[in-house]
C-alpha cells in the first residue's frame, strides 16, 4: 500500500483552504505551513495565467530528506508517509535543504500568533508552537487516515480538488485518476518519486 | 478528575455574508476546530479559508470585552476617545435615555448602520429601526459598492438578490466582474463547488475583467476590459446578436417579458383604453390586444403598427433599433476589447444558448439554454451601474436564458416549502402591467413595482431615487448641502452602528469622518475597536458569530441558498462556545432596548410581520420577549412545534429536496420581465423635476428605457497625467475590512504576491522605470494619496491599478491588520456627482497617477 | 520566530526563488563558521604534519574542536547531538563521526609530539596508529562537508558533485594559509619560499575550482542559475568580489606571483594567509547565502500554460 494524493489544477480555485484548515487541524504555530497555496503567472498580457499551486510534503518514494537526516527522525511510516519524529530531531536542517518541495519548516522560536498578547484558548488547548529548535512537516494526516477519514485538507477542499488514496490499488480513485486524466509529479525528474500527483489545469 | 467533554455544535460561519454551515469541535468549552457541516446545501461540510480560520476571530485578544464609554469628547481620525470601562447597566441607561429623547421629538433622527458580513444582525436592526420609526438604515459601504445595481437588475429579472450560471447545465458563462465560484461573492464556498464540477464537465466561462485574478484564472478566456465600460461591451455584444445574427428567443421573449409590448412615439406603453393595460399586436387575429388577453397566441415582437391611429412597434422591434448604434467597432475604443473578439464571444454565447432545445427533467419538457451572462460588483460599481447591468442582463433575456435548466439562475427566488408544513413559501407574482414582483426581498422596497419619486425626508434622499436602495448622502461630502437642498427637517441625532467599518468601507476617510463628527451620540455593537469606534461615544461588546444564536442565518434563500437542483436547507447558528467577558449578542440588547424604551409593541408587531409567524407563534403586542424567544418561535412558526430552536440546536439543520418547479420557475410562472423600461421615462420626469427645483444637477440620458454606455467621472477626466484606472477586487483570503484583523489569514495574505499590493501590468510599469516591491503613492485626481507597494505582473490590463480587499487599517486597537495592505477607498470621492443619479450607485474606479 | 524573520519567511514563500537562509543567516553563522574551522583544521592538521609545525597541530585540533562546537551552537536542539551518528547514510552523520574521530585521534597522535613523555611515542605502533586514525578523520573532515552540500538535493546551485572537490581545495589550501600566519612566530624547517610556492598553487587551483564550479552548476537548474546571477550581480555580488574573490584568491594569487620574482617577507606572507582565510570564509559564506531552493512550478507548466491552444478550451 502507498497513500498518495491527487490535486486537480482545473478545479483548484486557489481559496487557501488547505493551508488554513491544515493549520487548524494541526495547530502549527507561525511559519509552520504543512499546507500552502502558491501563485504563480504564466505567459504575457493578454495571455497570461494565473496558477494556483498547492503544496504539501509529496511524501516521496525516494525520499532525499531522510537520507540526509543523521539522526533518522525522519523516517518513513506505514504506506509510505515521511514523517518526524520531534523527539528525535536534533535541528539541523539538512532535511530542509534536501527537500526540493519546500515541504518542511524549521520550528525556530515559536510565538503564539497574536505574539506579545499571549497564547489564545485555542493555541494553549492544543499545545500549538511545538517543539521548539525542530523541524516540522506534512504528515498526510496519518492519525486521520488510520481512523478511516480523509486527510484535513482533503476533507475541506471546497472545490473538491483533492483525493486521498491508494496508488499502489489500480482500482482507487487516485490511480484511476492519474491514469485518466495523466496525472504528473513536480520535478519528476529529480527521481524522488512524489507520492502526490497533479492534475493539468 | 474532570471528565473532559467532547462536542461537535452545529453552527454557522459568518466571516463573510456566505454563511456557510459549520461545526464547532469544542473540547473543554474550548474551540479547536471549525469544520463544514457535511448535512447542510450551504457549503456541503467544505469550508474557505476564511472560514476555518474563524478560531483566530473568535479568541483575538483585542475582542472587546466590557462596555466602554469615551472620555475625551474631541472625535477625529487618530484621536485617543479615552476609553473608560463602564458597566451595562450604565451604558443602556445612558443609551435609552437618548433615545427617549430622540423618539419624542423625531424618531428619524435616529440613524442605524449595519456591516453586511454578519447577515444575523438584518433582521434585528430591521425590527428595531420600524419600531422606533426611523427609515434611516443603511449598510454602509455594502449599499453603495454591491448592492444598488446589481440586485435591483437580479430583482427586476430573476426575483433574486444575485445570480450564478446554472452549474449544473450551464455549457458557456459570461462573468462580468464578478468572481462567483471562485474568490468571492454570494454563497461562495458552496458555488466553489458547483463551478469546480462545471469546470470539470467543461463548461467555457468567459471572464471580463481587467484583471486576471480569481475567476478569470480558472476561465477559458480572460477579456481584459477597461474599467467601469461593460456596458459598452454587453450592448455591443447584443447588437451582433440580435442584428448581424439574428438570434432571439421569439417564445421566451413574447410570453415572458415585454417585447411585445406596444410602445408608441412617446416611448411609452400604448395602452388597452378600457383597462389600461399595455397592448400587444396578436398576429393571429392581427389587431392589438391587452397583454394577458388569454386568446392572444402568436405574439408579435416585430413590424411597425397603428393602433387606433398611433403608430407603434413592440418593444423588442425598438430594442432591436436601438441596438444598431453599438457596434462592436464603436465598443472596442471604449473598452479595449477588440471588436473580433466581441463578436466572436457574442457568437459563440448566443449559438450555445441553443435557442429552441428542451431538456426532461423530472419527466418536465423544460427550455434548455445553457447560457449565462453574470454580473456583480466589477461590473455595477459605477456611476452608470443601471446600465451596465441593464445591458449585461439584456444577453440572457434575448436568448431566453433566465431561470431555464443552464442559463442565468437567481438564488432560490421560488419556495414552496418543506413538505411537513410547506413552509417558507413565497414566488414571483404579476405585478402592474404583467410585470414580476418578488415573492421575497431583502431591503425595504421591491425592485418592483416602482414607487413615485417624493421629495426626499430621509437621510439618503431615497425617495427621490426609487430604483436604488442607499445613497452616498448618509455619509457624502456633500451631504449637508443635499440635506438642505430638499429641506430635510431633522439632522441625525443618535447612531446605532452594528459593526460596519464606515471610515473604511464607503469612500476616503476624511469625508466619512466629517459626517460622523456631526452626530452628537453615536453608540456602536463591535468585536474589536475598529476606526469607526474611535467615533463613537459607547461602544458595546458584541458576541461574535461563534458565541450567538440565529433562527435565519441564511434567510432570505434568495440572498445565500445556492441555485440550482439539490436540497434546501434550514441550518441555524448557536454558540459554540460561552461568551467570553461581559459580551452580550447585540439582537438581545437591541430588544432590551426597544422594551426599556416602551416601543415593544411596536417591535413584537414589526417581527411577527417580518418574521411571518403564524398561529400561536405570534408574539403578544405586550409581553417582552428574548431573541432567542424569538428565534424559536419563528422555527415553530414554519417547520412545526416539535421543530423548535432545542431541535435545531440538536440537529443544526433541517433539509429537504429541491423541487423542478422552484430552481426552473420560470416554465411554470406566468410573470414577465421588462426588456424595455417603459417606467424610466415618467420616472426619471418625475424625479428629476423635483431634483431640478431643488437646484440638483439632473442628466435625463441616465433614465432612457433602453441601456447605453454613460461614461464615469474617471472617463471623463481630461488630465493625462493620470494615466491609470484605480479599482479593487476581492481577495478570496480576506472579507472587505473583517478578517485582516486574522492572524491566520493575514499570514497566509503575506504569502501572496496580489493580496496586500497594488497589482500594475508589468510593461507598463517598466516603461516607467517602476519596479516589482517598490513604494509608491497612488494620487488621484482630487489630490488623495495612499502608499503601497506595487507588484508588477502580466495579468492586469495595461491601464488598471487593482488593489485587494479592503485592507490598510491603522487603528492601534487592531495590532494584527494594521498597516497591512493598501486602504484603496482613500481615493475615492463620496458625492453626488460621483454617485448613480438612477439608484445612487457609488462609483469605485477612480483615475490615478503613480507618484514614486 | 523574531516578527522580521517571520516576515521575511513569507515573502522567501511567496517568491519565486526562494533563498535558502537556514544555513547562512542568524544563528546559521554558526554553521558557516563550523564549516569554515573544521575545514582548514583538517588542512591545517596536514600541512601541519607534513612541515612538522607542533603548535599547527595545536591549532589544527583547536580549530576542529570549536568548529564542532560551533555546530552544536547551531543545532536547534544540542543536546541530542549524540544522535547524529543513528544515520549512517547522511553525511552529516559522517561528518559527526569524522569529527569526532579526528579530535580523539589527533589529540592522541599529537601529545607524543608536544608533551614527550607519554607512554606512546610518535612513531611507535600506537603513534602511528593513532596518527591513522587522525588522518581518517581529517579525511572525512575534507570530504563531508562538501558532500553534505552536495546531497541537498533542494537546493541545484550546491547540488553537484564539483562542491565536494572545491571544499577540499579549500580545506588544502585553508591549512596552508593557517601556517603562512603561524610562521613568523614559530620556528620550522619548511621554507617560506616553498610554502609561498604551495600557496600560490593552492589558491590558483581553487580560483579555477571557483570558476569551474560557477560555469558548470549555471547550467545544471534554472535555481542554480538564479543563484550564480545572485553571487556575480545579485545582492551577494559585494562580498562575493571582495571577500571571496579578491581577498581570497586575487590578492594571493598576485602576491604569490610576486613571490617568484621577489622574495617575500614572512609578515607579508603572514597577510596573504590571513586574507585567504578571510576569503575562505566568505567562500563558504557566499556560497551557502546563494542557495536558491527549486521553484516549485508544475513540470511542463510551459505546455500546461505557455501554449495558446490552452487558450481557447
Ligand atoms: N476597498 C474596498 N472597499 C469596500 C469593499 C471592498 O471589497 N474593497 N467592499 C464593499 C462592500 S460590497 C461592502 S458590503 C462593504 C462592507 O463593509 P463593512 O460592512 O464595514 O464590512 P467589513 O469590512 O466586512 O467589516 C465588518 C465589520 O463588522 C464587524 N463584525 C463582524 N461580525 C460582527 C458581529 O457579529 N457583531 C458585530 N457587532 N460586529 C461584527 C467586524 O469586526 C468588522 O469591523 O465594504 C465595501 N467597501
Ligand atoms: N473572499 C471574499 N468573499 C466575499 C467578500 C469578501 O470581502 N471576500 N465580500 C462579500 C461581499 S460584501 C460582496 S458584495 C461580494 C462581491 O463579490 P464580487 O462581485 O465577486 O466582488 P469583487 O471581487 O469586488 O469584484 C469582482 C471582479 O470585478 C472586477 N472589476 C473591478 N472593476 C471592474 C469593472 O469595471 N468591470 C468589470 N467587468 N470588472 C471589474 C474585479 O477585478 C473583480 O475580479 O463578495 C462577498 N464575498
Ligand atoms: S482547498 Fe482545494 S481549492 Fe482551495 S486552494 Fe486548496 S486545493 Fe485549491
Ligand atoms: S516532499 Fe520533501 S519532505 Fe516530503 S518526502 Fe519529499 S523530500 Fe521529503
Ligand atoms: S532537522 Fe531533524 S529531521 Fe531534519 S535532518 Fe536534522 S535531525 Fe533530521
Ligand atoms: S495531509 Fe494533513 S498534514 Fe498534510 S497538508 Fe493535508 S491536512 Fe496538512
Ligand atoms: S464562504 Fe464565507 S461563510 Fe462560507 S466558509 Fe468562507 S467565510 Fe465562511
Ligand atoms: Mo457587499
Amino acid at each position: 500500500m502507498r497513500y498518495g494524493m491527487v490535486i486537480d489544477l482545473k478545479r483548484c480555485v486557489g481559496c487557501y483552504g488547505c493551508q488554513l484548515s491544515c493549520k487548524a487541524e494541526h495547530a502549527t504555530p507561525p511559519g509552520v505551513f504543512y499546507a500552502r497555496v502558491v501563485k504563480r503567472e504564466s505567459g504575457t498580457f493578454p495571455n497570461t495565467r494565473l496558477v494556483f499551486l498547492p503544496l504539501l510534503c509529496f511524501h516521496c518514494a525516494n525520499p532525499p530528506c531522510v537520507d540526509a537526516c543523521p539522526t533518522g527522525a525522519s523516517h518513513v511510516r506505514t504506506g509510505g508517509v515521511v514523517d518526524v519524529d520531534h523527539d528525535v530531531c536534533v535541528g539541523c536542517r539538512a532535511c530542509m535543504q534536501a527537500c526540493p518541495y519546500g515541504a518542511r519548516y524549521y520550528n525556530r522560536d515559536p510565538r503564539p500568533y497574536f505574539g506579545d498578547q499571549g497564547p489564545t484558548p485555542y493555541e494553549t488547548a492544543r499545545g500549538s508552537g511545538g517543539k521548539r529548535g525542530v523541524v516540522m512537516k506534512c504528515n498526510f494526516c496519518l492519525d486521520r487516515v488510520q481512523a478511516g477519514l480523509d486527510p484535513a485538507c482533503v476533507a475541506n477542499c471546497p472545490a473538491h480538488a483533492r483525493t486521498f488514496g491508494d496508488l499502489d490499488d489500480p482500482d482507487s480513485e487516485v490511480a484511476r485518476l492519474i491514469r485518466l486524466r495523466g496525472g504528473t509529479q513536480l520535478e519528476a525528474g529529480l527521481g524522488t518519486d512524489p507520492s502526490v500527483y497533479y492534475l493539468p489545469p | 478528575m474532570t471528565v473532559a467533554t467532547d462536542r461537535w455544535i452545529p453552527s454557522a460561519c459568518s466571516a463573510c455574508y456566505g454563511t456557510c454551515s459549520i461545526r464547532g469541535h469544542v473540547v473543554d468549552g474550548v474551540l479547536v476546530k471549525i469544520e463544514g457541516n457535511p448535512d447542510s446545501a450551504i457549503g456541503r461540510g467544505r469550508l474557505c479559508g476564511k472560514g476555518v480560520s474563524g478560531i483566530m476571530t473568535l479568541y483575538d485578544p483585542n475582542r472587546v470585552n466590557a462596555p466602554l464609554r469615551r472620555t475625551n469628547p474631541v472625535k477625529g481620525i487618530g484621536v485617543d476617545p479615552g476609553w473608560k470601562e463602564i458597566s451595562w447597566d450604565e451604558a443602556l441607561d445612558e443609551i435609552v435615555e437618548r433615545l427617549r429623547k430622540v423618539h419624542a421629538e423625531d424618531p428619524r433622527r435616529l440613524f442605524l448602520q449595519r456591516t453586511t458580513t454578519n447577515t444575523s444582525g438584518r433582521a434585528p436592526f430591521f425590527v428595531f429601526a420600524a419600531a422606533f420609526g426611523t427609515p434611516n438604515v443603511w449598510a454602509a459601504g455594502g449599499g453603495l459598492h454591491c448592492g444598488n445595481g446589481a440586485h435591483l437588475i437580479s430583482g427586476l429579472y430573476h426575483a433574486s438578490w444575485s445570480l450564478v450560471p446554472d452549474f449544473k447545465y450551464c455549457r458557456y458563462a459570461i462573468y462580468f466582474g464578478a468572481s462567483k465560484g471562485h474568490g468571492a461573492g454570494h454563497v461562495s464556498c458552496t458555488n466553489m463547488q458547483d463551478a469546480a464540477d462545471a469546470r470539470a464537465r467543461d463548461m467555457r466561462l468567459v471572464v471580463v475583467d481587467p484583471m486576471c485574478n480569481f475567476a478569470s484564472a480558472k476561465a477559458s478566456e480572460w477579456v481584459p476590459i477597461r474599467p467601469g465600460t461593460d456596458a459598452a461591451m454587453a450592448l455591443a455584444m447584443l447588437d451582433v446578436i440580435v442584428n448581424e445574427l439574428g438570434i432571439w428567443d421569439a417564445e421566451y421573449l413574447a410570453a415572458k417579458t415585454n417585447a411585445p409590448y406596444l410602445i408608441g412615439p412617446d416611448g411609452c406603453y400604448v395602452r388597452d383604453p378600457a383597462s389600461g393595460k399595455p397592448l400587444v399586436w396578436d398576429l393571429g387575429r392581427s389587431r392589438a390586444v391587452p397583454y394577458d388577453d388569454p386568446e392572444a397566441k402568436d405574439l408579435a415582437l416585430e413590424g411597425d403598427r397603428d393602433v387606433g391611429g398611433i403608430a407603434c412597434r413592440p418593444a423588442f422591434a425598438c430594442l432591436r433599433r436601438h441596438l444598431r448604434q453599438f457596434t462592436p467597432d464603436w465598443a472596442e475604443s471604449i473598452t479595449t476589447v477588440s471588436a473580433a473578439t466581441i463578436r466572436r464571444i457574442a457568437t459563440e454565447f448566443a449559438t450555445e444558448a441553443r435557442v429552441g432545445s428542451t431538456i426532461v427533467l423530472d419527466g418536465k419538457r423544460l427550455p434548455y439554454r445553457p447560457a449565462a451572462a453574470i454580473f456583480f460588483r466589477g461590473a455595477q460599481g459605477h456611476k452608470n451601474s443601471v446600465y451596465n447591468c441593464y445591458a449585461i442582463e439584456l444577453l440572457n433575456q434575448v436568448v431566453g436564458a433566465a431561470d431555464v435548466v443552464g442559463g442565468a439562475l437567481g438564488f432560490s427566488p421560488v419556495s414552496y416549502g418543506h413538505p411537513d408544513t410547506g413552509h417558507p413559501w413565497y414566488e414571483p407574482t404579476a405585478g402592474p402591467d404583467g410585470l414580476m414582483v418578488t415573492g421575497s426581498w431583502v431591503a425595504r422596497h421591491l425592485p418592483y413595482p416602482i414607487s413615485e419619486p417624493k421629495v426626499p425626508t430621509t437621510m439618503s434622499l431615497s425617495e427621490l431615487f426609487p430604483l436604488g436602495m442607499f445613497g452616498p448622502s448618509m455619509a457624502s461630502r456633500d451631504q449637508e448641502d443635499l440635506w438642505r437642498r430638499f429641506d430635510l427637517p431633522y439632522r441625525p441625532e443618535v447612531m446605532i452602528n452594528y459593526g460596519a467599518n464606515s471610515l473604511m468601507s464607503v469612500g476616503n476617510s476624511a469625508t466619512v469622518a466629517e459626517t460622523l463628527e456631526r452626530i452628537p451620540f453615536i453608540v456602536s455593537f463591535d468585536l474589536t475597536l475598529t476606526e469607526f469606534s474611535e467615533f463613537a461615544d459607547i461602544v458595546l461588546p458584541d458576541t461574535s458569530y461563534l458565541e450567538s444564536v440565529d433562527s435565519r442565518p441564511d434567510f432570505p434563500f434568495i440572498f445565500n441558498h445556492p441555485a440550482g437542483l439539490g436540497n434546501w436547507s434550514w441550518p441555524i447558528k448557536q454558540p459554540v462556545v460561552a461568551a467570553g467577558g461581559q459580551r452580550r449578542p447585540s439582537a438581545e440588547v437591541l430588544f432590551e432596548i426597544a422594551y426599556r424604551l416602551g416601543i415593544g409593541d411596536g417591535l413584537n408587531a414589526a417581527m411577527n410581520a417580518h418574521l411571518k409567524l403564524q398561529g400561536e407563534q405570534r408574539l403578544d403586542f405586550d409581553r417582552t420577549y428574548t431573541h432567542a424567544d424569538v428565534c424559536d418561535r419563528e422555527l415553530k412558526s414554519l417547520f412545526g412545534p416539535e421543530r423548535g430552536l432545542d431541535w435545531f440546536k440538536e440537529h443544526g439543520v433541517l433539509s429537504w429536496p429541491k423541487r423542478v418547479e422552484e430552481v426552473y420557475w420560470r416554465a411554470f410562472l406566468d410573470v414577465r420581465v421588462p426588456v424595455y423600461w417603459e417606467f424610466m421615462v415618467p420616472l426619471g420626469e418625475k424625479a428629476g423635476a423635483i431634483a431640478r427645483a431643488h437646484g440638483l444637477h439632473w442628466d435625463d440620458a441616465y433614465y432612457e428605457p433602453m441601456p447605453r454606455w454613460m461614461p464615469c467621472p474617471s472617463h471623463d477626466l481630461r488630465d493625462a497625467s493620470y494615466d491609470f484606472y484605480g479599482f479593487y477586487f476581492r481577495d478570496t483570503l480576506h472579507t472587505n475590512s473583517f478578517t485582516n484583523e486574522n492572524p491566520w489569514l493575514d499570514e497566509a495574505a503575506r504569502m501572496d504576491a496580489f493580496s496586500y499590493t497594488i497589482a500594475v501590468n508589468a510593461t507598463t510599469a517598466k516603461a516607467k522605470g517602476l519596479a516589482d516591491g517598490q513604494l509608491v503613492w497612488l494620487e488621484s485626481p482630487a489630490g488623495r494619496r495612499v502608499r503601497g507597494r506595487l507588484h508588477l505582473t502580466e495579468a492586469i490590463h495595461p491601464e488598471g491599478l487593482g488593489v485587494g480587499g479592503c485592507a490598510g487599517h491603522w487603528a492601534s486597537t487592531l495590532p494584527v491588520a494594521r498597516g497591512k495592505g493598501v486602504f484603496f477607498n482613500e481615493l475615492l470621492e463620496v458625492d453626488f456627482d460621483h454617485s448613480s443619479p438612477v439608484n445612487q450607485n457609488l462609483d469605485t474606479c477612480v483615475k490615478l497617477r503613480i507618484v514614486p | 520566530m523574531s516578527v522580521i524573520a517571520h516576515d521575511r519567511l513569507l515573502t522567501d514563500l511567496g517568491a519565486t526563488f526562494r533563498p535558502q537562509r537556514e544555513w547562512a543567516e542568524g544563528p546559521g553563522l554558526y554553521l558557516i563558521a563550523g564549516h569554515f574551522l573544521t575545514g582548514i583544521g583538517a588542512g591545517t592538521w596536514l600541512f601541519a604534519l607534513l612541515f612538522d609545525v607542533v603548535p599547527g597541530l595545536v591549532v589544527a585540533i583547536a580549530a576542529v574542536a570549536l568548529g564542532g562546537l560551533a555546530h552544536l551552537k547551531f543545532l536547534g536542539r544540542p543536546a541530542r547531538f549524540w544522535r547524529m551518528v543513528r544515520a549512517r547514510h547522511s553525511w552529516i552523520a559522517r561528518g559527526f563521526i569524522g569529527m569526532n574521530v579526528f579530535v580523539a585521534g589527533a589529540v592522541l597522535a599529537a601529545l607524543p609530539r608536544i608533551a614527550p613523555g607519554m607512554p606512546w611515542t610518535a612513531d611507535g605502533a600506537a603513534g602511528r596508529f593513532f596518527l591513522a586514525v587522525s588522518l581518517v578523520g581529517m579525511a572525512i573532515l575534507m570530504v563531508y562537508k562538501g558532500n553534505v552540500y552536495a546531497a541537498s538535493r533542494g537546493v541545484p546551485f550546491w547540488n553537484s558533485p564539483v562542491l565536494p572537490v572545491l571544499y577540499i581545495a579549500y580545506a588544502l589550501r585553508g591549512g596552508v594559509a593557517v601556517l603562512l600566519v603561524l610562521f613568523p612566530f614559530v620556528a620550522t624547517r619548511a621554507s617560506a619560499d616553498f610554502v609561498a610556492l604551495i600557496e600560490l598553487w593552492t589558491a590558483v587551483s581553487a580560483a579555477v575550482m571557483v570558476a569551474f564550479y560557477l560555469a558548470v552548476i549555471r547550467g545544471a537548474h534554472v535555481a542554480a542559475r538564479r543563484s550564480v546571477a545572485e553571487l556575480v550581480r545579485g545582492r551577494l555580488a559585494p562580498p562575493f568580489f571582495l571577500g571571496t574573490v579578491g581577498a581570497g584568491l586575487v590578492v594571493p594569487i598576485v602576491v604569490g606571483l610576486a613571490g617568484l620574482i621577489y622574495p617575500l617577507s614572512l609578515t607579508i606572507l603572514a597577510l596573504v594567509g590571513a586574507l585567504s582565510l578571510v576569503g575562505d570564509f566568505f567562500a563558504k559564506l557566499t556560497i551557502a547565502k546563494a542557495g536558491f531552493y527549486v521553484p516549485v512550478v508544475p513540470a511542463g507548466m510551459s505546455t500546461w500554460y505557455g501554449s495558446a491552444s490552452w487558450w481557447r478550451r
